[in-house]
């Protein structure tokens, strides 16, 4: 069949000046948003039939097609696809950074406490389950706790919207997972300095790279706030004209952070807290991403779930990340249990498993780690790789189920008695 | 389950009792939020100024004083609930707000609140029940004898269009202007047991009524009867339910004024009731106030006539001077006036904040500065 078509074409082709020659392979923008469109329906069926996050789904297309297993999704259709999968982490991470709100922590200073023994907490034990029982060197234990502390905001985010929570669990799940996200962007940044201090003689690069990531985030970040808020100050509020206006400043500072080497995800969340923060006239605070952002979702965890290095998984890292887990669900569980205030503790154990996924923020952070000193990175993070590949299939779950006991979802119609 | 109507419990002539629905709304764009068992569960509050408890959908609260022989004494109920309020509301992250609708909050999002009577309520009126997430506000006014409350709830419901007009508050619904003053209402009608009390002679009439109501399977307890006044046998008390809740606390104090004055007045002078005429015109004239507020042209069935509510109402309030002044409530009372004489009510307000603004988000914000002002922050008076 492929051989006619092959034949009927290159006959063609001496008479059709224009026709290219035959192409031998799927464009992988096409190859691509079939995908997509697999992951789409593969997270629509997970969810109508087991009832599990649409996340779950497009995670174990990207990984059954990726380069891992089907090899459907080549290296490179995955290094063409990464500018996507940037754009998507960082408009879903602009509107993390939106949505936390530091107003909060001044009218209820129980959640900074909460918040900061989650921080302390998390960091200290990783760090120290990696240094000690895994025998990592301290730069690289500290470089598995920076990636590894902080829930997975792109996960909470999603989770949250698609079961239309609202309440005391799911906003305090958002607000620590922001925060934690926050702390965890402070120590990969110290931890950059930290990896070339140990593999470099030149304490240039230990000095100057972390202040190159934070500053150009920040720089890039302000920039991209600043330039949605001036033109859309001219713009009716929440009208469409200004979620464009939102959606090119933000794709603007993506194209930034990839020209300067900064990372996206740490640019578009300091640009999202700028925006809020900034927004002193209300000019963008009710202009929301378009509904087509779970789009966005697809995209990214379809990558993320390809870029997963399942090809380099052996028992003993499968184990010691599940140690890793083990012990960083404890860190969250206690941290909360002891300091969350005024919420009865139940809730508060609800606020423990929510914040308990980790996935896109990290797997690209242990990426821009690794990349620094390749030969030795990609098997020193092997552990939070392969801690995140586990939890983008669990995280999602627990969130989710973490959400549905705290009674806060939407329930559905049929649950709703015929009333939507 | 049918329940019968308990003794009519004899109050204090004229003492007091305020009620307040209020809208609990995300700080992040001023939308409905569900919170309401949030909050009233992590309430350290021990009851001095009233009660707070839950509504029927989890995006309202209820605020309730105790009740009290003057305005003053609730207008510092008010605040001390109000105050209390902010204090958790501000530790749960949740903005609250006055006024008889959220400008552009979507009905199908809301949630009923857990409980048998709500869930009950739900099952029994289905959407209606998620659409009732309108706020208001209730005057109770102690009465001494069941048979003054039957005779009170027939005079007071000749004045529903002006209580409606003063506390309108609720021009805004699903995002638009409705061109109503106070739209709320138009949410209640909708249940079949809206609208006023029909013409009763006593206490006696009224229990024969509620029985046949129960009799035909209409009514189980005095709580089915959404009527525009009703008796509260429990409280001893005649409730007047028609005002949307004002944006401010010391509106429903005035408010609270007009009702306790008015009351006092109608008790002491027993002007001849028309109530059977009465009915034929109480809906049009309802219709009225909450279409046009002070601009309504209401039918006097005595006349019969036309007359303007806005002139009838100043009459009014120069009518109740004396007997406010003797209850100590005038100052409240005058503070009525420039609704009246000025377009100074909340209706107009929430307009001119949309002309401002250009948007409802900005609308709730600004309403939730003006019920919780902040103590050092007395801007919310430069609003008006």
């Amino acid at each position: 069949m492929l051989e006619t078509l092959r034949t009927a074409w290159e006959a063609l082709l001496e008479r059709l000046l224009f026709l290219p020659p035959f192409p031998e392979q799927l464009d992988s923008l096409a190859l691509f948003s079939l995908l997509l469109v697999v992951g789409l329906l593969l997270g629509e069926w997970l969810h109508a039939r087991a009832g599990w996050p649409k996340v779950v789904g497009y995670v174990l297309a990207g990984t059954l097609f990726g380069p891992t297993l089907l090899g459907w999704i080549s290296f490179e259709a995955l290094a063409q696809a990464r500018p996507l999968a940037d754009a998507a982490l960082g408009l879903l991470m602009m509107e993390v950074g939106r949505r936390l709100d530091l107003g909060w922590l001044f009218r209820n200073p129980e959640l900074l406490r909460a918040t900061l023994s989650d921080i302390t907490l998390s960091f200290a034990l990783i760090f120290a389950f990696a240094f000690w029982l895994i025998g990592m060197s301290p730069g690289w234990a500290a470089a598995t706790a920076a990636v590894t502390m902080a829930s997975a905001p792109s996960v909470v985010l999603l989770a949250i919207e698609d079961g239309k929570a609202q309440g005391l669990v799911s906003d305090r799940i958002m607000l620590h997972t922001a925060l934690s996200s926050a702390a965890s962007f402070v120590a990969f940044t110290l931890v950059l300095g930290i990896i070339h201090a140990e593999h470099s003689t030149d304490w240039l690069n230990a000095a100057t790279h972390p202040l190159w990531v934070a500053g150009g985030g920040l720089l890039i970040g302000w920039l991209g706030a600043r330039t949605a808020i001036v033109i859309a100050r001219r713009l009716p509020k929440g009208s469409l004209a200004q979620v464009f206006v939102l959606v090119a400043s933000a794709l603007l500072a993506v194209g930034l952070a990839r020209m300067l080497a900064v990372p996206v995800f740490l640019s578009l969340f300091l640009m999202g807290i700028l925006l809020a923060a900034g927004d002193r006239q209300q000019v963008l605070r009710y202009t929301s991403l378009p509904e087509g952002h779970w789009l966005l979702a697809i995209i990214l965890f379809v990558i993320v779930g390809a870029s997963l290095p399942w090809q380099e998984f052996t028992w003993l890292t499968g184990l010691q990340a599940l140690g890793l887990l083990v012990v960083r669900a404890a860190a969250k569980s206690a941290a909360l249990a002891w300091s969350g205030g005024s919420l009865p503790l139940p809730k508060r154990l609800l606020v423990g498993l929510g914040i308990q996924p980790l996935s896109a923020t990290a797997v690209f952070m242990a990426y821009e780690i690794a990349a620094l000193y390749p030969e030795i990175g990609r098997s020193a993070l092997a552990l939070p790789l392969f801690a995140a590949a586990i939890m983008e299939l669990a995280g999602p779950a627990l969130c989710q189920m973490a959400l549905r006991r705290s009674g806060e979802c939407e329930t559905t119609t049929t649950q709703a008695g015929g009333i939507a | 389950m049918t329940q019968a109507i308990g003794e009519f419990k004899h109050s204090a002539p004229l003492t007091l009792g305020v009620e307040l629905e209020l809208q609990l709304v995300s700080r992040r764009d001023f939308n409905l939020v569900r919170g309401a068992t949030d909050l009233i569960g992590s309430l350290d509050y021990d009851g001095r100024y009233g009660e707070i408890k839950l509504e029927i959908t989890e995006s309202m609260i209820e605020v309730s004083t105790q009740p009290q022989a003057t305005v003053d004494g609730i207008a510092a109920d008010l605040a001390g609930l109000r105050d209390t309020l902010r204090l958790h509301a501000d530790r749960n992250n949740i903005a609250i707000c006055g006024g008889g609708t959220h400008p552009f909050h979507h009905w199908p999002e809301r949630r009923i609140c857990p409980g048998d009577r709500f869930e009950a309520l739900y099952q029994r009126y289905g959407y209606l029940a998620k659409q009732f997430t309108v706020f208001g506000q209730h005057i109770h006014v102690g009465v001494t004898s069941a048979d003054d409350a039957i005779w009170l709830t027939q005079a007071l419901g000749v004045y529903v269009p002006a209580f409606i007009a003063l506390s309108a508050a609720s021009p805004y619904v699903d995002g638009v202007d409705s061109f109503f003053q106070s739209a709320r209402l138009n949410a209640v009608s909708a249940f079949p047991l809206s609208g006023q009390c029909p013409p009763l002679a006593d206490w006696a009439a009224f229990i024969e009524h509620f029985s046949f109501l129960q009799a035909c399977g209409i009514a189980s307890s005095i709580k089915d009867l959404y009527w525009d006044v009703r008796p509260k046998p429990e409280f001893g008390t005649v409730e007047i339910r028609v005002c949307d809740t004002p944006l401010a606390i010391e509106q429903a104090a005035s408010l609270a004024a007009l009702a306790q004055s008015l009351s006092c007045w109608l008790l002491r002078t027993r002007p001849e009731l028309q109530a059977a005429k009465q009915v034929y015109v109480a809906r049009a004239n309802k219709f009225q106030a909450c279409r046009y507020g002070m601009d309504a042209v209401l039918a006097d069935p005595a006349g019969p006539s036309q007359v303007p509510l806005r002139q009838s109402l100043l009459d009014l309030l120069d009518t109740l001077s004396d007997d406010a002044r003797q209850l100590g409530c005038e100052h409240w009372l005058n503070a009525l006036r420039p609704i009246v004489s000025d377009e100074a009510g909340d209706a107009a307000w929430l307009r001119r904040r949309h002309a401002q603004h250009n948007n409802l988000n900005d609308v709730v914000r600004d309403a939730c500065e003006r019920l919780m002002p902040r103590s050092s922050d007395k801007s919310w008076e430069n609003i008006r």
